[in-house]
């Protein structure tokens, strides 16, 4: 058990720092483009080709079977680099792990290498109006016929959805059995005739989610992952991969940095309850930032995130919450205007990251079920209700 | 890099859960309270030193392990986990301190007694002056004739009725140093402060008593060295403490029925179990981290400590009063162990610095990275 840097892997962190340094323009060139989409999924691209998208995956699958401290070193270069999240996450964090496990061999290469180059964004169509955290209880029909399914019904918070090219989703295929034991597991093309995606404007005002309308879309039997009505297991381990990871530390670390100086600046911080909570903060994403290396070596020992996922993913919404809102709090009363205003502070990015962080305890399933999935998955106490 | 805890450090905590669960009883700590202080008994003592434990955080060549101190603080937490005596801990600590900081003639006299279990060993920091750390020492060893001269009083010194050795941190010209002070010395005496948990913490009055100046660790930094390991070794025993009021409370929740159905079952039970289990992780995370970054000696290192003692001392007073409240009526009993877990947290939480004194450490180390 270390924490060190053997020579190879400080040569390795060169290397990617130097990389960066010599690429991070197009990362920032990105927000500016004419076509912002293209551009993000160029960047991924450009990443992906250097070495450094999928260090977790398997080489066949154009990955990179790298070890933790690869990992680490570059998800430490890129915060320190303040990069960007990558397009793709949807797929890169939730999919490409699901697909590894439980895909066919001729899903893997069929669709990994695409994930990780951007070529093909994905979302992901779990939620529906009435299937919320009652996942299981989702409706949206698929019947067989010859060698396709036959889809109806509709998915909502679709993240990603009026951009996505494809979307794994959730469907029910024997309405007669009991609810998790009648839904599959399918892949779909965004562009297949009878799918509407109609975006919706979040709290924050920017639209990040759609809803998405299935009106006998036809999707070829071979998209179909795992078992014919086995989808529920992999869907589970699909939102413990959603639920585990490092990348919530990084978008982390520029938030309390940000903090702290916009408090240092103002004078906040020779306040000891400033100073206090936010010293506070930094133990916590430390916690947080150890827990991830636990769970990466635990992965890579070849034991998948289970239930625990649940645990940094609670704590990270939590402490993303805390961390904005502070923000909010020191800026007083200019916090409060729109960016429009002559007056405003940090171009208005101090609200927008108010609203982004309070979705972070409803999607990917709310902090009340993580509740619910460590008091039951973890501690073994007895079923309130909800998914477990 | 490997973030794993190892076969044989996982071989070691679980054979220090099960010797410690057979040896020793919660009953007797709770005896301990009606008849201060709580001290190991001497067959006990004897076979820890047989198993080799006393060494777990030194180095090799020092006659330990050679497993780094994440091997004391395991040890430490199985010690808070059964509310084992402190003893052991201060041992574990003093002889870290030792092994790390001392000059070869005093570790190769003093270390192997210590790990032999004949020369039970604590560190002395604290004074009454308010605040914590050896930043805050104000005895002042006088040169004389024959070496050192050390006058004062120290507190909440851990195990100090059972010690044979203090490490006495005194300020040494410009730096606070650590000096070897033996318990039977000239001078030395050692008045009981009865704390709440029965542990045997007292004040050591130092009058006039002599040190040679080649028995001081000749390292500058090694107080602060000395008092880290102690302070991370406390975090691990509020862990230990932790997960027992956290596994007592939750099987009790899967056993007790009211309304029909297992108390478990009802959400603001389960969800005030479900954030202690999410806290002791975070604390368990954070104290590897700290563990491995002073085994390393990291620049973080000392922030890694503060943070690991603040969360988890937090974490340590919630999941006690969390199995006070969940337990109900019984829980507020003297019978029941949740009040024991109480006491040692809560005392511990304010041993070795408390949050808030940890949280400004924590706070420089933020103002150096982000200046
Ligand atoms: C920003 C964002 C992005 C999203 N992206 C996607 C996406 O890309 N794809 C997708 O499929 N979905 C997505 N979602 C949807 C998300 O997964 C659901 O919103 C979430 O699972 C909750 O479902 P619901 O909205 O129906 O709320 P409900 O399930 O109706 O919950 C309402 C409230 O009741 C509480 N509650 C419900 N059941 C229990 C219980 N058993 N015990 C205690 N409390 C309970 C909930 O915690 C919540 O506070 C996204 C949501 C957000 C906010």
């Amino acid at each position: 058990m270390d924490l060190k840097f053997s020579a190879a892997e400080e040569a390795y962190r060169l290397r990617c720092r130097e990389w960066i340094a010599a690429n991070a323009h197009h990362a920032a060139a990105v927000a500016k483009a004419a076509d912002p989409v293209q551009a993000a999924r160029d960047w991924q691209r450009r990443l992906w080709e250097a070495g450094y998208v999928g260090l977790a995956w398997p080489k066949a699958y154009g990955g990179q079977d790298a070890t933790l401290t690869q990992q680490v070193i570059v998800s430490e270069e890129m915060a320190r680099a303040k990069l960007p999240p990558l397009i793709n996450t949807i797929g890169l964090s939730i999919l490409g792990p699901t697909l590894v496990l439980h895909g066919t061999e001729a899903q893997r290469r069929r669709f990994l290498p695409r994930i990780l180059s951007g070529e093909e964004l994905w979302c992901q169509g779990f939620s529906e109006p009435g299937a919320g955290s009652d996942l299981a209880s989702l409706t949206t029909r698929a019947v067989l016929e010859g060698d396709d399914f036959v889809v109806t019904g509709q998915k909502l918070w679709t993240s990603l959805g009026p951009i996505a090219d494809w979307c794994f989703l959730l469907v029910r295929t024997d309405p007669s059995a009991p609810k998790r034991e009648g839904i599959s597991y399918l892949l779909c093309r965004m562009d297949t005739p009878g799918i509407s995606v109609r975006p919706l404007r979040n709290a924050g005002g920017g639209v990040h989610f759609s809803e998405v309308f299935f009106d006998s879309v036809r999707i070829p039997r071979e998209h179909l992952v795992g078992e014919l009505h086995g989808g529920w297991k992999i869907a589970r381990s699909t939102l413990d991969h959603e639920r585990s990871g490092l990348s919530g530390v990084i978008s982390l670390e520029g938030s309390l940095e940000r903090l702290w100086r916009q408090a240092a600046a103002g004078g906040e911080i020779a306040d000891a309850v400033a100073r206090q909570q936010a010293a506070q903060y930094w133990i916590e994403l430390e916690g947080l930032r150890y827990l991830g290396f636990r769970a990466l070596s635990d992965q890579l020992a070849g034991r998948q995130p289970g239930a625990s996922a649940s645990v940094g993913k609670l704590f990270a919404a939590k402490l993303r919450q805390k961390i904005a809102r502070a923000a909010l709090d020191n800026a007083g009363p200019y916090a409060c205007l729109t960016k429009k205003s002559p007056h405003v502070v940090g171009k208005g990015r101090l609200v927008a990251g108010y609203f982004d962080s309070l979705g972070y305890s409803i999607g990917g399933g709310t902090s009340e079920i993580m509740h619910n999935v460590i008091a039951e998955r973890v501690l073994g106490l007895p079923r309130s209700s909800g998914e477990a | 890099m490997d973030f794993e805890l190892g076969e044989e450090l996982v071989a070691l905590r679980d054979i220090a859960r099960d010797l410690l669960a057979q040896r020793w009883k919660a009953e007797s700590a709770r005896r301990a309270l009606d008849a201060p202080p709580s001290r190991m008994p001497g067959e006990l003592w004897a076979e820890l030193a047989e198993m080799g434990w006393f060494g777990a955080g030194c180095s090799e060549a020092g006659g330990g392990s050679g497993l780094g101190v994440i091997a004391a603080a395991l040890l430490a937490e199985e010690a808070g986990r059964a509310l084992l005596p402190g003893a052991m801990t201060s041992t574990l600590a003093g002889a870290v301190a030792l092994d790390r900081n001392g000059g070869a003639a005093l570790k190769a006299e003093l270390l192997p007694q210590i790990i032999a279990g004949s020369l039970p060993v604590t560190l002395a920091v604290e004074e009454p002056n308010g605040t914590w750390g050896p930043d805050s020492v104000e005895v002042a060893a006088q040169a004389g004739a024959g070496g050192l001269k050390l006058s004062g009083r120290k507190i909440f010194v851990a195990d100090g009725s059972s010690a044979g050795l203090f490490l006495v941190a005194a300020r040494v010209g410009d730096d606070v140093r650590l000096l070897p002070v033996e318990a039977g010395a000239g001078g030395v005496e050692v008045v009981p402060m009865q704390r709440i948990d029965a542990q045997d913490i007292v004040e050591l009055r130092l009058d006039g008593v002599q040190v040679g100046v080649e028995r001081m660790l000749p390292d500058a930094g090694a107080a602060h060295d000395a008092y880290a390991v102690w302070t991370v070794l406390v975090a691990a025993d509020l862990l230990g403490s932790a997960g027992a009021a956290l596994a007592m409370t939750t099987a009790y929740a899967k056993e007790r029925v009211q309304f029909g159905r297992p108390i478990g079952s009802f959400q603001a039970v389960s969800h005030r179990l479900a954030d202690v289990q999410v806290n002791v992780e975070i604390g368990r995370s954070l104290l590897y981290a700290a563990c491995l970054a002073l085994d390393e000696r990291r620049g973080d290192a000392g922030a890694l400590v503060a943070a690991a003692k603040a969360f988890i001392g937090e974490t340590a007073v919630d999941a006690a009063e969390a199995a006070v409240q969940l337990h109900g009526g019984i829980g507020y009993t003297w019978e029941l162990d949740v009040h024991l877990h109480l006491r040692r947290a809560r005392a511990n939480a304010v041993t070795a610095g408390d949050a808030g004194w940890h949280r400004e450490t924590v706070a420089r180390h933020m103002a150096h990275c982000y200046a």
